[in-house]
């Protein structure tokens, strides 16, 4: 209770130095942020095509400006002068809107998150974040499920049967990946005791999350590349079946939009699982005091840190092969949302049972629930049988019988067996009549 | 924590950047997509606009929306919302769990509980399963 | 606002008082278990396995509320932090419900009269099909109906103990979502059937979001969803009014519509008539005391201090709901919709008691909800008996000269139908009786006259199936009466004896109705 008066006390508390801002610093701020989103794509872009090409023995692009790296910028350029192509079929009113919803939660996502401590800029104090909410972390995470709506509705208004299958898919990639994550979020929040971004970076002094919640980190960035729609997870676009998927039938600049929008989604979830799990903008082992944790210098761990898990999004791609739809579903929903449900359970018992040295009334709820989570754990081990079912009837076929799904097929057929045994008593016959008429001496030039 | 820092931060008024970052990204969003019509080449013709498919006539499909979709895609929607609203409950209780103690656990592990008893049916029903 | 999270360092959890909703927590447990037996049980084991889990739940619930009711205290308790008040009453209807649970579920699991019982195999099957056509031959059975029964009648236990709005809603979300899905898995007649459920669930969404309409503006006017808190709100005169009636308004169009009191009654005959008998049977009788029980707690804890303004609105709404049954019950050649609009006119008449707000009026409508309850759900079982080659003979014209055929069920069913008419010695007559002697004792003298007209009007239409069945030459092709198997003639007999020792001997459930009143703090 003291400390919190004492914070409260103090009149520059990071919320109030970034809601004294004057308008021109928000301005510069929102600019800054608008525009972080397509210069890392851009930049992505061409890092992802030089390591993916080094990865396989081969250059990546090299022609454009010094050691290639101006391509995508080129491409960036050519991207408006293209036609665009929209399908009579689609309706065209969401068709146009689809781009839009995807992109703008992917440009205001980055809002939220801290990228370094006070600073100064052009005398004023402020702190490096646009907006400090009670609740940035759900800010964060209501863009990245609004993105998906975008998604969708492009597949749907295209009017054609690949995009709504790609969009489809999408739909419920995201969202099965989003529960995952977002139980990987509750026990970073459950540790640090705050939904502010912020202040989770600064609950991380004494320790990263990364470590101390370690089994969420694995799910948190597991599921960070189903719900960015990457490799190895990137079904809704899997050009082997679904050709482009939702953008099959985008084009120019549309297109630009959905190609920025995964890209500055892949940059807000590695900016955010920096934030969660890396210590966001702090150097390691030394305290928040200390000089590397001041002034401009964090921007750049902040920045490192996000590289390196922007470039294992890269790896990813280079290395892995793209799952089968259904082995992905089942990763979701039978792995990381019971592994991440058990986890945050046991973490919150562990933590509770720390700070109560002393177990009272509530230590029969806990043990009841220790032992519930026991049955879970059993019965997640419990050999997946089907139960038979003997009266089902098959619900598809639309009134009309159709076959049994596991209908023998025999490997002869009555005719094919009359046809075997006439040939076969051709050939029988055949060195008798080769050797009768001279016909026979024909039957290999035609 | 910083909940109560709020009061000193001028209430909706710290939403005012996050107002002004999403004129601009809907400004830039809207402005990208309307240049490709006005600075791109416009040479339509039959073939350019019928819906892709590898390059055969398109098949006769149902119109927009009129479409029906696998029914298994309903069933991870009413998942997602079921462990959605799981999730938000579970923020608000993370927030305070330290208040609220071996109380607040045993209620939340009943309440998780409670959920995996419609995952247990829904997964040995293979609802879970896609084929 | 700092204040609010430096609160937040010790959070007490509030008392709970396990003793006292211990029988909701056994069925709403049971439910839960039985969801985990539909996935973890094997398909031959699933039937037994559910019936005997329900029906130990029942005992179960039973036996926890009568170890509980013995030495209730008089006034109530309220648990939960204040949302749950279980007192006299509740603990009365919860009574009601259990024991009518206890029937209905008895017809929900019988499976000699329709081999494989009265509910689909499998849920999914398009109407018409020839997956639809096989599955009627099957004796598969969708065995989740005996969860979904459960977690309905928990919900309704929790609907008329809530002591708060938001509770109360959420109550009655968890009655009605398992009663939609259940109306719509009849074996036969896919199409009527899921035609019903549909029905139901759009117009029960629409209800819900009027009571939930309803209950923004209460809390907008009393700045609190307590009932006694909005009964506080009351008694000063400064607030708006318009909220007030607008709110109690709307939330009495959502209570009124699960009570199928016309004019919200347009559901009841299509649903009656195209759900699953067994599931119309627990509908109709329970459904109908959980939707009351929640109409007199709230008019009683928190709107009895402005009945003089609501009073005449209720009248009107008793009148129109008597007359539309009375009158359009005539009309009738369906005995299921028959049946569903004599409902509607008993819940004219359960109206009347609920006016009075009245010790009176309060234990005699207690009282018309358990005979009616028993009386209707043996009804259905009756008719559930009736059969031909495609399943039950509900149309009236089948019924014809039955007394020749099945001398037994032709008694009973005109014993029943009496009890429904109101006849000395059955409990009918015994409902009426003390529901319009609290109304007369709370001077609504004109309102019960009109109801004993009405009643007389739909005595006639009891009057007529069983002239039919008696005095009619049975038709040549008409259906033949299924021996029942235990379950249902162990319904049916509960629910005659029930019927007769009500009407015979009432003393004692009126004793127990009349116990003591709303538990009214908070």
């Amino acid at each position: 209770m003291i400390p919190f008066l004492a914070q409260a006390q103090d009149p520059m508390t990071r919320a109030e130095l970034i809601a004294d801002d004057p308008l021109w610093l928000i301005l510069l701020k929102a600019v800054v942020i608008l525009l972080l989103g397509p210069i890392l794509t851009i930049f992505l872009i061409v890092w992802e095509r030089k390591a993916v090409g080094r990865m396989q023995n081969r250059p990546g692009p090299n022609r454009v400006g010094p050691g290639g790296y101006l391509q995508s910028l080129a491409d960036a350029l050519k991207l408006p002068f293209k036609e665009q192509v929209i399908p009579e079929t689609a309706d065209r009113k969401v068709y146009f809107l689809a781009p839009v919803i995807a992109a703008v939660p992917a440009l205001i996502g980055l809002a939220a998150i801290p990228f370094g401590p006070e600073v100064t800029i052009f005398g004023e104090r402020t702190a490096l974040q646009l907006i400090e909410l009670p609740v940035s972390v759900l800010l964060v995470l209501a863009g990245a499920s609004i993105g998906v709506y975008g998604i969708v509705l492009a597949g749907w208004s295209s009017g054609s049967p690949y995009p709504l299958l790609g969009g489809l898919r999408s739909a419920a990639q995201v969202i099965s990946y989003e529960i995952a994550m977002g139980l990987a979020i509750v026990s970073v929040v459950l540790y640090a005791q705050s939904l502010a971004t912020s202040a989770i970076v600064d609950a991380q002094q004494s320790g990263w999350y990364f470590y101390l919640l370690f089994p969420s980190f694995l799910i948190y960035l597991i599921s960070m590349v189903g719900e960015t729609n990457r490799a190895p997870f990137d079904l809704p676009e899997a050009e082997s079946e679904l050709v482009g998927g939702f953008h099959t039938e985008y084009s120019s600049m549309k297109f630009a939009m959905f190609f920025l929008a995964e890209y500055v989604n892949m940059v807000i979830v590695s900016a955010f699982a920096t934030t969660l799990f890396l210590g966001g903008y702090l150097f390691p082992f030394v305290g928040a005091d200390s000089p590397l944790n001041q002034g401009w210098l964090p921007v750049l761990w902040f920045f490192a840190k996000m590289f390196v898990l922007l470039f294992g999004f890269i790896w990813l791609r280079g290395t892995l092969p793209r799952f089968r739809y259904d082995q992905f579903m089942k990763l979701g929903w039978k792995v990381l949302v019971p592994a991440a449900l058990v986890w945050v359970v046991m973490i919150a018992a562990i933590r509770a049972i720390r700070n109560d040295g002393n177990v009272s009334t509530g230590q029969i709820l806990v043990i009841g629930g220790i032992v519930i989570v026991v049955i879970v754990l059993l019965s997640l081990l419990l050999p997946e049988k089907k139960v038979p079912d003997e009266d089902s009837v098959p619900v598809t076929g639309g009134g009309y019988p159709v076959p049994p799904l596991n209908l023998k097929v025999p490997e002869t057929t009555p005719r094919r067996k009359a046809l075997q045994a006439k040939a076969k008593a051709a050939r029988k016959q055949e060195p008798a009549a080769l050797a009768s008429t001279k016909e026979g001496s024909n039957h290999g030039d035609v | 924590m910083v909940l109560a820092q709020e009061s000193a931060a001028t209430g909706i008024g710290i939403y005012l950047p996050l107002v002004l970052l999403f004129a601009l990204a809907l400004a830039f969003a809207v402005f990208s997509v309307l240049l490709g019509p006005l600075v791109g080449p416009q040479r339509y013709n039959k073939a350019k606009q019928a819906a892709y498919e590898c390059g055969i006539e398109p098949s006769p499909q149902p119109l927009v929306g009129a479409g029906r979709m696998p029914v298994a895609y309903y069933v991870t929607a009413m998942l997602f919302i079921l462990f959605d609203i799981e999730m938000v409950f579970l923020f608000p209780y993370a927030v305070s769990a330290d208040a609220l103690g071996l109380w607040g656990v045993g209620a939340v592990t009943l309440f998780i509980a409670t959920f995996f008893i419609a995952d247990f049916y829904v997964w040995r029903r293979g609802g879970l399963d896609w084929n | 606002m700092t204040n609010v999270f430096l609160a937040q360092a010790d959070i007490e959890a509030p008392p709970i008082d396990y003793a006292a909703i211990l029988p909701m927590l056994i069925i709403l447990g049971a439910a839960c278990v039985g969801v985990l037996f539909e996935a973890f049980l094997p398909k031959h084991q699933r039937w037994p396995g559910q019936v005997t889990l329900s029906l130990l739940a029942l005992a179960g619930a039973g036996v926890a509320l009568g170890a509980y009711a013995g030495d209730s205290p008089e006034r109530g308790v309220t648990t939960l932090s204040g949302t749950l008040a279980v007192d006299r009453p509740a603990l009365f209807l919860w009574g009601t419900l259990l024991a009518l649970a206890l029937a209905a579920l008895l017809l929900i699991a019988d499976r000699s009269v329709e081999p494989g019982g009265a509910f689909v195999a499998q849920a999914g099957i398009a109407p018409g099909t020839v997956q639809d056509r096989e599955q009627v031959g099957s004796t598969g059975m969708q065995t989740e109906v005996f969860p979904l029964t459960l977690f309905a009648l928990g919900g309704m236990m929790a609907f008329t103990a809530a002591n708060d709005l938001l509770t109360m809603f959420i109550a009655l979300e968890v009655l009605s979502l398992p009663l939609y899905l259940m109306c719509g898995l009849a074996r036969r007649r896919r199409l009527i059937s899921q035609e019903a459920a549909v029905k139901y669930f759009l117009l029960g969404a629409f209800a819900s979001a009027f009571f939930l309409y309803g209950l923004a503006l209460l809390y907008g006017y009393a700045g609190s969803v307590r009932l006694a808190d909005i009964a506080n709100a009351t008694a000063g005169t400064d607030r708006s009014d318009t909220l007030l009636f607008a709110g109690l308004g709307l939330l009495l169009v959502g209570l009124l519509f699960k009570g199928s009191v016309g004019p919200f009654h347009t559901w009841t005959p299509d649903v009656y008539q195209g759900a699953p008998t067994p599931i119309t049977a627990f509908m109709a009788a329970c459904t109908k005391v959980a939707a009351f029980g929640a109409i007199l707690r709230v008019l009683t804890v928190a709107f009895e201090t402005t009945n003089w303004e609501w009073r005449g609105v209720l009248w009107a709404v008793a009148i129109v709901s008597m007359l539309i049954g009375a009158v359009l019950g005539l009309t009738q050649t369906d005995v299921k919709r028959m049946i569903a609009y004599s409902s509607i006119a008993h819940a004219g008449f359960l109206l009347i008691g609920t006016m009075a707000l009245t010790d009176e009026g309060l234990s005699g409508t207690m009282f018309y909800l358990l005979a009616y309850g028993f009386t209707t759900l043996a009804a259905f079982g009756v008719i559930s008996l009736v059969r031909d080659s495609t399943g039950e003979a509900t149309h009236l014209s089948a019924w014809a000269g039955l007394a020749k055929r099945s001398p037994l069920l032709a008694g009973v069913f005109t014993f029943l139908l009496l009890a429904l008419a109101g006849i000395p010695l059955t409990s009918g007559f015994v409902g009426k009786f003390v529901v319009f002697s609290a109304a007369l004792s709370d001077g609504m003298a004109p309102l019960v006259v009109i109801a004993l007209v009405f009643s007389a009007v739909a005595a006639f239409f009891y009057l007529r199936v069983v002239v039919l069945m008696y005095f009619s030459e049975p038709a040549p092709e008409g259906p033949s009466v299924s021996v029942p198997g235990a379950f249902t003639t162990a319904a049916i007999t509960l629910g005659v004896v029930v019927t007769l020792l009500l009407g015979v001997a009432p003393t004692f459930a009126l004793d127990w109705a009349g116990a003591g009143g709303f538990a009214l703090g908070s």
